[in-house]
């Protein structure tokens, strides 16, 4: 992982308040990034308010930069989101594990993407990164919840992903874009008739229950991808652990550092 | 070239005073990656106890106004774990290692201090008697003068270290601690550790941290532990480390004005990674540009 301090090159407003910011990177950064992986973004001002970092999942990078989704939820997201083209800013990343490769045995399988709301920005790391280095996605299905039309982001882009054979499948609370209902119904629909399928998903945590809850009955692996709140990103303030069942004992429980050892765990291992 | 070596406890001589402090290095080693942890003065391990411990559940940390609540519950992989997967990489890597160490009550305490003593290794205790976020976990002994003391020179039969008593702020009068605590045999003082604080989410009409109360780190406290420093360092003969929201090395260099021995980065090790190096560095120019000749000339020297 690297520590520098980078330059925004672009912040283009998605929604009324969703910032995509695109950041200048050394090649060495952009080659250590997978899709999943994040990075902790600050102001490098000096004057420490706010005070910690936030993480951001790298949503897209190319071979001297990258992009993170800003939603404005407090004031380290405010105060990220109104850095205009030339703003410095403190990066330390990629951090985290990101989603595991799909090696050429898992290629064969269909590949369900699930996100909800601002999960989006993690899932769509992995299409865009099959996109800019020509994979096919074929086989690959995306299920993309929101609250309504306007909370659906990035979907230009995500349709553009069809051409290399992405079936992106939406659903929103209030019906405004595709079914109305819950991102997980698509999932449980579609895993009806592919039962042995890979599946990533990304979202608010009580999705991230619902798709495990899925997962489970229908007894399919899969990984979620969490988001929990830390000061560091590097495995030392444990403010993010999540507790996990323990593999070497099913009756006890451990806990595992959401920065270091995830964000993305086994769906089987998390108890919420 | 200013002489940046403090003697923090007697046989303990640092090379420069900048430390970081327990429960924001982890374990040390996570920090190789970002620089060598051979050049600060000594790096304080996460608190340790007997057995292992999984922490508090729920929301552990929130931000606040210029600082930040933990609640994080002391989780630790305990000291057996500590010993044979943590000590030996500290002493690969060239790291002088002081070892902070808690316990529900004195038998806990001495009976660490009993393991830890005579390896090699471990250059000092620290004594936590003041985490503020376990219902048993120090606190009990570091808010009462008499109970620190009894608690000290419990630890220091059981040990030939060095034992720094690492101080709370959430005492009416710190000073009476400190000076129980020297009496008793702690050979350094280490102040502050966090104040209790919480936060409250409105909208859930809920405490945001799963433990409700947490303790409060960050610039937000160093006018609090700057001021206790102070004052303690006007009555103690004793070596003290100030702690407390200390983010950049003029914040250092205030604290060892003010009388401290040495300094514990802590919550700015969360921040940027290489904090405590660079305010290592950083004191070492600033006292290079003022002429100093010896650290411990500035130490103190408060007009």
């Amino acid at each position: 992982m690297y520590l520098f301090n980078s330059e925004v090159v672009k912040n283009q407003k998605l929604t009324q308040n969703i910032f995509r910011l695109r950041l200048k990177a050394a090649n060495d950064f952009c080659r250590a990034a997978t899709p999943g992986k994040f990075v902790m973004l600050g102001s490098d001002d000096g004057l420490f308010d706010p005070l910690l970092r936030r993480p951001f999942g790298i949503c897209r990078w190319g071979s001297d930069w990258f992009e993170v989704i800003i939603k404005v939820v407090g004031r380290g997201s405010s105060q990220l989101s109104k850095f205009e083209k030339g703003v410095s800013v403190a990066v330390h990343g990629p951090l985290g594990n990101g989603y595991p490769n799909n090696n050429p045995k898992n290629d064969q399988k269909t590949l369900f993407l699930v996100a909800g709301g601002m999960g989006i920005a993690s899932i769509a790391s992995y299409l865009f990164s099959a996109l800019d280095r020509n994979q096919s996605l074929a086989g690959t299905f995306l299920f993309y919840g929101a609250a309504n039309y306007s909370e659906l982001i990035l979907l230009n882009e995500l349709t553009a992903a069809d051409a290399f054979g992405l079936q992106l499948q939406t659903i929103t609370d209030d019906g405004s874009c595709g079914r109305q209902g819950l991102v997980t119904q698509l999932l449980t629909h579609e895993l009806q008739s592919r039962p042995q399928s890979q599946v990533f998903a990304c979202g608010p945590e009580p999705m991230l229950k619902s798709v495990q809850k899925v997962l489970l009955e229908a007894d399919c692996d899969g990984y979620l991808s969490l988001e929990n709140r830390m000061a560091c990103g590097f495995g030392v303030c444990l403010g993010c652990v999540q507790t996990m069942i323990n593999k070497d004992d099913d009756a006890n429980v451990k806990t595992a550092k959401v920065c270091t050892q995830g964000p993305v765990f086994p769906a089987r291992q998390v108890i919420f | 070239m200013v002489d940046l070596k403090v003697e923090i406890a007697p046989g303990v001589t640092l090379k420069n005073p900048v430390l970081t402090a327990s429960g924001t290095f982890g374990y040390g080693r996570e920090y190789a990656p970002y620089f060598d942890i051979s050049k600060l003065g000594a790096i304080i391990t996460k608190g340790l106890s007997w057995q292992p411990k999984i922490g508090n559940s729920g929301v552990r940390i929130t931000e606040t106004a210029c600082g930040m609540l933990n609640a994080i519950g002391l989780e630790n992989i305990g000291v057996e774990r500590f010993l044979t997967d943590e000590l030996p990489i500290l002493q690969k890597l060239n790291a002088t290692v002081i070892v902070n160490i808690f316990g529900n009550n004195q038998d806990d305490y001495a009976n660490l201090a009993a393991k830890l003593d005579g390896i090699i290794g471990i250059a000092a205790l620290e004594i936590n008697i003041s985490c503020p976020n376990v219902k048993a976990g120090g606190i009990q002994f570091g808010i009462d003068p008499q109970a620190a003391a009894k608690l000290v020179a419990a630890v220091r039969k059981k040990t030939s270290l060095p034992l720094i008593t690492k101080l709370s702020p959430n005492v009416s009068d710190i000073v009476m601690v400190a000076k129980a605590v020297e009496e008793a045999g702690s050979d350094s003082l280490s102040l502050i550790n966090t104040l209790i604080g919480m936060a409250i989410d409105l909208d859930r009409k809920r405490p945001v941290l799963g433990n409700v109360t947490g303790g409060l780190s960050g610039p937000a406290i160093k006018p609090v532990a700057l001021r206790m420093v102070y004052q303690v360092a006007q009555v103690v003969s004793i070596p003290i480390i100030g702690i407390g929201g200390i983010s950049n090395a003029r914040d250092a260099l205030e604290f060892l004005l003010a009388g401290a021995t040495a300094v514990e980065v802590g919550t700015a090790n969360f921040i940027n990674p290489r904090a405590a190096i660079e305010i290592a560095e950083g004191v070492e120019k600033y006292l290079d540009e003022q002429g100093c000749v010896k650290v411990t000339d500035f130490i103190g020297s408060l007009a």
